[in-house]
């Protein structure tokens, strides 16, 4: 808590706003599995601000979805999306990784593959859990639903996030130094 | 007043409840839904959330909506359960009745009764949910957060969301119309669709990048005016707790006592009305 | 006394930059007094604003030397101590609404240092009174006009009780009446409080009627000048610093009054009567009367009884009749939530009006899309940032003829002549989020351009742009006009609609009051007044000099009409 500064107060709160509406759109590919292009906000809240504020842009942006939409609130996923923005958030304590400097390297972009990853099975799993046991739904078609989540999931990760942050960092680098050309 | 989000202001005996008691209320009603899955359970439940509906005076219209949604969701849920695990309530009850049968595939009772009580545990959630959105006003559900001992700085966190959400609502439709404007393609048969997600992505883009930009000055204003200062904040929407919002949180744990009792000792399970 | 401010030999340089910012600055400010900094866009006027209120270096990163004291503490020592001695308002309004309500704005002080309840609640009430905005403590911030958003944001600084107040340009966007009320509170609380009052502005004219006592005039980060109002406008060092003058002292300028050392130029009052009485009277009588020519107009554009409410509660636009001709400048003029930006939503198919119609060369185009309606209107947002998508500035120029299929060669072309119209060649490979607000609002304006529109909306062009890039912009927009554009400005700048439109709408709360040629308006002060309008120092300048007001007004007008020079002007003729 004690170097929860006013800028991540901030980044949580408009995060969440942004989860919170762009949550609402998404494609349909199976019944009740969505591609949502907005899980790509949690990678990007969590690697430029870390794995708290993705965890609660996830949290709470996604009660807001469920709240805005106005069909009742889904713990599991709501959890779930908590998860993700956690574990891509785990890059930042890489002191060499900064997407503000644009420094991001081959070997950053490896290890928030491998973090965001982990944080999109390890939240998908929750959910499916959650639905299994709190909710009593039968194993066999939570699994197919979560096998497509996933499926869905890493494709807004590696079409995307990872070239959002790609072209933000890009951005960063060239903004310093700069001169006026003739 | 006008938020830009969902609170429709009455005056009610939720609308006049503190939002720290009744945010309580709705997460220990969603606790008992979720801790059973039993139909005699989730009708009363039905029942009282009805009730609640109509003491909060939630207009007509808006229920209507939730309803068709509500069940078009379960018929599609249990549409799919059927067709992937047609024998889970079988395995649940221990029983097999069976109504219809394709070679393989069966229906039975039992499952069918199953999906039954999984649709009803799914509408038990709904009618506290909607009371707790539509009765709570924004300003002080970050209040009530702190309140029941979420940090403020959290608690902070959940206003400026509720604050910029109309705010970047407005700005998504700017942006793209703007785009629209200069020629771009959103609808369906204008471009091919490819196209049209890369519009899509651009505004979106342009919206993150925006809002980035926004944390900056946003977070600015908020430390020139010595936000994180003190330990503590005070909050101008703080709602004292009243008589009648002490006697309504005592009931809260009564009932939240009365499910874990009952869930131990003797409503385990599915509960179904099949012999085995 | 001791200075309330005190900086000496200061350097400030961002992380980023390859120089400094701010070189050398040395000044005093002391307690009560009320400080003008002035200077053209990016010689450093925030940032210097930033290193007293202490968010360089808390939240931007880089490198200062000198020492620097604000209320006897270094704002570089932390932003908290500096929270309770300096209370700022900066540009962006928006940002600094934090909260969901006006009262829990301005209650946001108080809140975040845990005042007990009923205190807060107390001192907000009278805050609120003192702004005289009581009644709306419990709207939300885009329920409020532009006007009265900056009336909230004093009122939370009211409620603190710093010291020291420090404003960022906090007339800009503001109509003209908004804007001489605000300087009116600021000088009522400066009464009140003694407090010493730093402000940041480009409108000269309005600002220096807050009875200035000290103005320090920046230039590339240095101090240019520093001392009173008077004796820089005296030396004529106002367009030195990239500055406009007052309108009255162009006109004595202009008109060649004599100015000698012990001439009193600042406020007007200041001048001799009988001396000016006798100047503009022979001034007058010098000028020959041309007769505007009145070429056959033809309709372009027509609303016709157009109507349109936000959410089924807000009436903005009430039975709106207006006709835009071929080839002309017309000007939007009102006040803050007249219906300005509805307006031009509705014609451009954002909003769909609830009744009435558009007529666009005589045909009603009710029914099209807004991609349709963007080929032949080119709208230019308030909000520039909301017309940009692409990173680069190039790419901006560039990518909608490029996907419209043009060839590689023909865009690129394309692309360098609208840039440089605007000035900003030389910065084609920047990242967009590096230019500066008035540098965005060029590219916005050149990245609708290129797509040749036959009208052309620009809402509130040169709000935060300096006067040289304001000139060299209008002087443009002059061109194309010539070229055969129509023009629809809308603005709140009575100096650029007297200069540049053929005509002018008033609007008032959703209705419009007026449509007349510009200079004519200008002799209705009663409607003017209605539409939020002020009399310009034109006015004031003939009142103290006893002559007709509105003829000396459009003959001096008619007199500056020259023909614009631009060094862009042969690129127009090559496309
Ligand atoms: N955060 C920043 N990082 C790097 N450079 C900056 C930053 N802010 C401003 N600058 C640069 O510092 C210079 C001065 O900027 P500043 O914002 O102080 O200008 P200004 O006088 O306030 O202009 P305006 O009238 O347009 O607001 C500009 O050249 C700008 O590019
Ligand atoms: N999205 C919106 N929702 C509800 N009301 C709105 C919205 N946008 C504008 N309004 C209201 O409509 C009215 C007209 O607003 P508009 O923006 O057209 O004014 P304007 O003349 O452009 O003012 P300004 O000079 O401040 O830009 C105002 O009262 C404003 O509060
Ligand atoms: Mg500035
Ligand atoms: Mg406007």
């Amino acid at each position: 808590m004690g170097q929860f500064t006013t800028r991540t107060v901030v980044a949580i709160g408009i995060g969440a706003a942004l989860y919170g509406i762009l949550g609402l759109w998404g494609f349909s590919i199976a019944p009740n599995t969505y591609i949502k292009p907005a899980i790509a906000l949690l990678v990007i809240f969590g690697a430029l601000f870390g794995p708290v504020t993705g965890l609660l842009v996830g949290l709470i942006g996604h009660t807001l979805t469920d709240a805005i939409a106005g069909f009742g609130i889904w713990w599991g996923w709501v959890i779930s999306s908590g998860i993700t923005g956690l574990f891509s958030g785990f890059i930042i304590y890489k002191k060499s990784f900064s997407i503000k400097e644009g420094k991001f390297t081959k070997p950053h972009f490896g290890l928030l593959i491998a973090t965001s990853v982990t944080g999109i099975l390890l939240g998908l799993i929750f959910a499916g859990l959650f639905d299994i046991f709190i909710m009593g739904e039968p194993a066999d078609k939570i699994f197919i639903q979560v096998g497509g989540a996933i499926l869905a999931n890493l494709l807004v990760l590696f079409v995307i996030a990872l070239p959002a942050l790609i072209a933000i960092a890009k951005v960063n680098k060239r903004s310093t130094n700069l001169k006026v050309e003739q | 007043m006008n938020t830009g989000t969902f609170y429709i202001n009455r005056d009610t005996f939720f609308h006049r409840m503190n939002s720290a008691v009744k945010l309580i209320f709705f997460l220990v009603w969603s606790a008992i839904a979720f801790l059973f899955l039993d139909i005699r359970v989730f009708s009363v439940m039905l029942f009282v959330g009805i009730a609640v509906f109509v003491i909060a005076k939630i207009p007509l219209t808006k229920i209507k909506r939730l309803v068709l949604f509500v069940i078009g969701f379960n018929f599609l849920n249990s549409f799919i359960i059927l067709l992937i695990t047609p024998a889970y309530g079988n395995e649940l009850a221990g029983s097999t009745h069976t109504l219809v049968s394709f070679s393989y595939w069966t229906i039975t009772l039992e499952t069918l009764f199953y999906l039954l009580t999984l649709s009803l545990k799914y509408m038990t959630l709904l009618p506290v949910t909607i009371m707790f959105i539509y009765t709570t006003h924004p300003s002080q559900f970050a209040s009530s957060l702190n309140n029941i001992g979420v940090p403020y700085k959290i608690a902070y966190s959940v206003n400026i969301a509720l604050r910029y959400i109309p705010e970047i609502k407005n700005e998504f439709n700017m942006i793209k119309q703007a785009q629209e404007a200069k020629g771009a393609a959103f609808k369906k048969g204008e471009a091919s669709l490819k196209q049209i997600a890369e519009n899509y992505t651009k505004v979106s883009l342009s919206l993150v990048s925006s809002s980035l930009k926004r944390i900056d000055t946003v977070s600015n204003a908020m430390d020139l005016r010595g936000f994180g200062r003190s330990k503590k904040r005070t909050w101008f929407f703080s709602t004292p707790l009243k008589a009648a919002d002490y006697l309504f949180f005592i009931f809260t744990i009564l009932l939240l006592g009365t499910a874990i009792f009952l869930k131990l000792s003797m409503m385990n399970g599915f509960w179904h009305p099949f012999l085995s | 006394m001791l200075p309330m401010i005190s900086i000496k030999e200061f350097t400030f340089q961002y992380k980023n930059l390859a120089e400094p910012t701010l070189k050398n600055i040395s000044l005093q400010i002391f307690p009560g007094e009320k400080v003008l900094i002035a200077g053209r866009s990016g010689s450093g006027k925030s940032t210097l604003a930033h290193c007293l209120n202490g968010l360089i270096p808390f939240s931007y990163e880089g490198t200062s030397t000198g020492t620097l004291f604000v209320h006897g503490k270094d704002p570089r020592a932390g932003i908290f101590d500096m929270s309770s001695s300096i209370g700022t308002i900066l540009q962006d309004q928006n940002a600094q609404f934090v909260g969901l309500t006006v009262g829990e704005d301005v209650a946001f002080a108080a809140e975040n240092k845990a005042t007990p309840v009923p205190e807060m609640k107390k001192q907000v009430q009278e805050a609120l009174l003192q702004v005289e905005m009581e009644s709306f403590i419990d709207r939300s911030p885009h329920e409020l006009s532009g006007g009265q958003k900056q009336r909230v944001s004093l009122a939370g600084i009211l409620a603190t009780d710093t010291p020291i107040l420090l404003f960022d340009e906090p007339l800009a966007n503001l109509d003209p009446l908004s804007c001489e009320k605000a300087v009116q509170l600021i000088n009522d609380i400066h009464k009140q409080t003694k407090k010493t009052i730093v402000i940041v502005e480009h409108r000269m004219e309005d600002i220096l009627k807050l009875g200035i006592d000290k103005l320090i005039l920046l230039s590339e980060g240095k101090v240019l000048f520093s001392g009173s109002p008077e004796e820089a406008l005296k030396k004529g060092l106002l367009p030195k610093a990239g500055l406009r003058e007052p309108l009255y002292l162009e006109a004595l300028k202009e008109t060649s009054y004599k100015i000698d050392d012990n001439t009193k130029l600042y406020p007007l009052e200041q001048l001799d009567p009988a001396l000016l009485h006798a100047h503009l009277l022979s001034w007058l009588s010098e000028q020959t009367s041309s007769i505007i020519e009145k070429s056959n107009k033809e309709a372009i554009l027509q609303v016709k009884d157009v109507s349109f409410t936000y959410n089924h509660e807000r009436q903005a636009l009430s039975n709106i009749f207006l006709t835009v001709y071929k080839k002309e400048i017309l000007a939007l003029m009102g006040n803050n939530g007249a219906g300005k930006s509805t307006l031009s939503h509705v014609i451009c198919g954002y909003l769909r009006p609830q009744n009435g119609s558009i007529l666009l060369n005589g045909e009603c185009i009710n029914h099209l899309s807004i991609a349709k309606r963007g080929r032949h209107i080119g709208y230019v947002l308030q909000n520039a940032n909301h017309m940009i998508t692409e990173k680069i500035l190039i790419d901006e120029v560039s990518c909608k003829l490029r996907q419209s299929g043009l060839p590689e060669d023909q865009v690129a072309e394309a692309a360098s002549i609208a840039l440089k119209i605007s000035g900003l060649y030389g910065l084609r490979n920047w990242p967009i989020d590096s230019l500066s607000y008035g540098q965005k609002k060029r590219a916005a304006i050149a990245s609708i351009l290129v797509l040749k529109p036959d009208i052309l909306i620009l809402d509130e062009p040169t709000a935060g742009q300096d006067f040289s890039h304001y000139r060299e912009f209008m002087d443009f927009i002059h061109l194309l006009r010539q070229k055969g554009m129509t023009i629809v400005l809308i603005t709140h700048d009575i100096q650029l609609a007297l200069e540049y439109s053929d005509r002018a709408a008033l609007f008032h709360n959703g209705s419009i009051l007026a449509v007349e040629e510009t200079a004519k308006l200008f002799s209705m002060p009663d409607l003017f007044h209605q539409a939020n309008l002020t009399k310009s120092s034109l006015y004031h300048l003939a009142e103290s000099a006893s002559i007709p007001a509105d003829s000396f007004i459009k003959k001096y007008l008619q007199s500056k009409r020259k023909e614009p020079q631009n060094e862009y002007r042969y690129l127009l003729y090559q496309s």
